[in-house]
């Protein structure tokens, strides 16, 4: 293989073995070569006195301790990323599902208000749900209430399994009906506390997400 | 210190440094290569899946298999032991919290050098932070590097060190990485989240920068690099 003092640079940046000898080779008659190919390789052999593999006897006490205690520590709340990668995880047909679910629900929606469009009250205060608004949103809860309760019976055969991470839904479940219930009892004597309705609706979603857990423990 | 013409060693004869399992020798490419003695472990997979399950030893054994590469990739990213050590328990603490996002798209290995990567850079950042809260005048500063087991051509590594800092971080990463601790750049590329061509360039890059630091002024260049 023949190369001259323009090839350098490349065999320098990306070259096979066979230029690297071709290189070495016309360097021997090539000074300027030479010497850029001593200094190459002087630095990665320079690069070898920053290799410094002590021992370092109390680090993997402390890693360890430190691992146990945030093993036992308990999980944070799944964020948003976490929640996006388990619905990524849900088969396609149950996505398909809740996605036409919400769909539907959406267009109901729209047409609802295409044909009842608001109309203007006189403000009595941002707290307060006016009539047309509570009307709306007490339909709006009915149909995803309607939809959450779908979900649910598909989720019926799975939850009723008798293993103990069941159960932990289960009583996961209990609990978020118990709020549910305690809200909806303050809203019908409140109908129009905003924050009912905004804190029914935060219930409402732990529920769904719980079970789309136990459908995706189910896969 | 280097860019100032330290009379470095260069015509000495740098004997290769012998590590753990593994030698370094001079290949017909001309440069370092990392040949092990013994074969790379097949245990990748095996200390990932440990790990996955949660069983404490599945660390262990990377710790075992990794740990003084990872401590002394920290050290030379960070400038101190202790400093490392802090980088290398975070980092064994973050693969903990996100070993079920792991995928198997690189090797466990790869995955882990990529946190650890981030974690020191993470450090560094907050490091600097710290400074600035403490004192505007960062330069002034005492210089951050430790006490270290003397090598063969300790003014040699000082110098590298020295030169080291005044590179860019990718260099920076990309040089201790391959020439140091022996990845080769296909694996470089999936911890930087580069090209493997990103790799070898900002290599070549690197090692030209250190090269013009660590040279001689030219009046007294003799046999310089």
């Amino acid at each position: 293989m023949s190369i001259d003092c323009n090839d350098r640079r490349r065999i320098l940046l990306d070259g096979s073995s066979d230029e690297w000898a071709a290189l070495e080779q016309h360097a021997k008659s090539c000074a300027a070569c030479a010497k850029e190919l001593r200094a190459w390789k002087q630095l990665s052999v320079a690069a070898g006195e920053l290799r410094d593999y002590q021992e370092s006897p109390a680090l993997w006490s402390r890693i360890e301790s430190s691992l146990r205690q945030q093993q036992a520590a308990p999980a944070p709340p799944k964020s948003f990323w976490i929640f996006l990668d388990s619905w990524r995880r849900i088969s396609t047909a149950w996505r398909s599902a809740l996605a036409g679910a919400m769909a539907i629900l959406l267009a109901i929606s729209s047409v609802y208000l295409y044909k009842h469009p608001a109309r203007p009250v006189v403000n009595q205060g941002n707290a307060l749900l006016k009539t047309s608004a509570l009307a709306e949103v007490e339909r709006t809860e009915r149909e995803y209430i309607s939809a959450i309760d779908k979900l649910a019976a598909n989720t019926s055969p799975q939850l009723n399994v008798d293993t103990p991470l069941m159960a932990s839904y289960r009583e996961k479940l209990l609990v978020l009906d118990s709020a549910i219930a305690d809200l909806r009892a303050q809203a019908g004597e409140n109908p129009s506390y905003a924050h009912l309705h905004y804190q029914l609706l935060a219930m409402y979603q732990a529920k769904q997400q719980t079970l789309e857990d136990v459908l995706e423990t189910k896969r | 210190m280097g860019s100032v013409g330290l009379a470095l060693p260069w015509e000495h004869k740098l004997l290769a440094v012998a590590r753990d399992g593994e030698r370094r020798v001079e290949s017909g490419k001309g440069q370092a290569e990392t040949v092990r003695t013994s074969e790379e472990p097949p245990q990748d997979a095996a200390v990932a899946a440990a790990c996955l399950s949660g069983n404490l030893q599945g660390y262990e054994r990377l710790y075992q298999w990794q740990g003084k590469r990872m401590k002394n990739l920290a050290r030379n990213l960070l400038g101190s032991p202790m400093d490392a050590e802090d980088a290398v328990q975070e980092t064994f603490l973050k693969i903990q919290r996100s070993i079920s996002g792991f995928r198997g798209q690189s090797s466990f290995v790869t995955w882990t050098f990529r946190i650890l990567v981030n974690t020191c850079h993470d450090l560094r950042r907050s490091r600097v932070r710290r400074k600035d809260q403490v004192n505007e005048d960062v330069d002034s500063l005492p210089p951050h590097k430790e006490l270290r087991a003397p090598g063969a051509h300790p003014s040699l590594r000082m110098a590298l060190e020295s030169a080291l800092d005044r590179l860019s971080a990718h260099q920076r990463d990309v040089f201790l990485l391959y020439e140091v601790e022996g990845f080769r750049h296909a694996e470089i590329a999936g911890m930087l989240e580069i090209s493997e061509t990103a790799s070898k360039n900002t290599l070549f890059q690197a090692k030209r920068n250190l090269r013009s630091m660590l040279e001689p002024p030219r009046s007294s260049a003799t046999g310089a690099i």
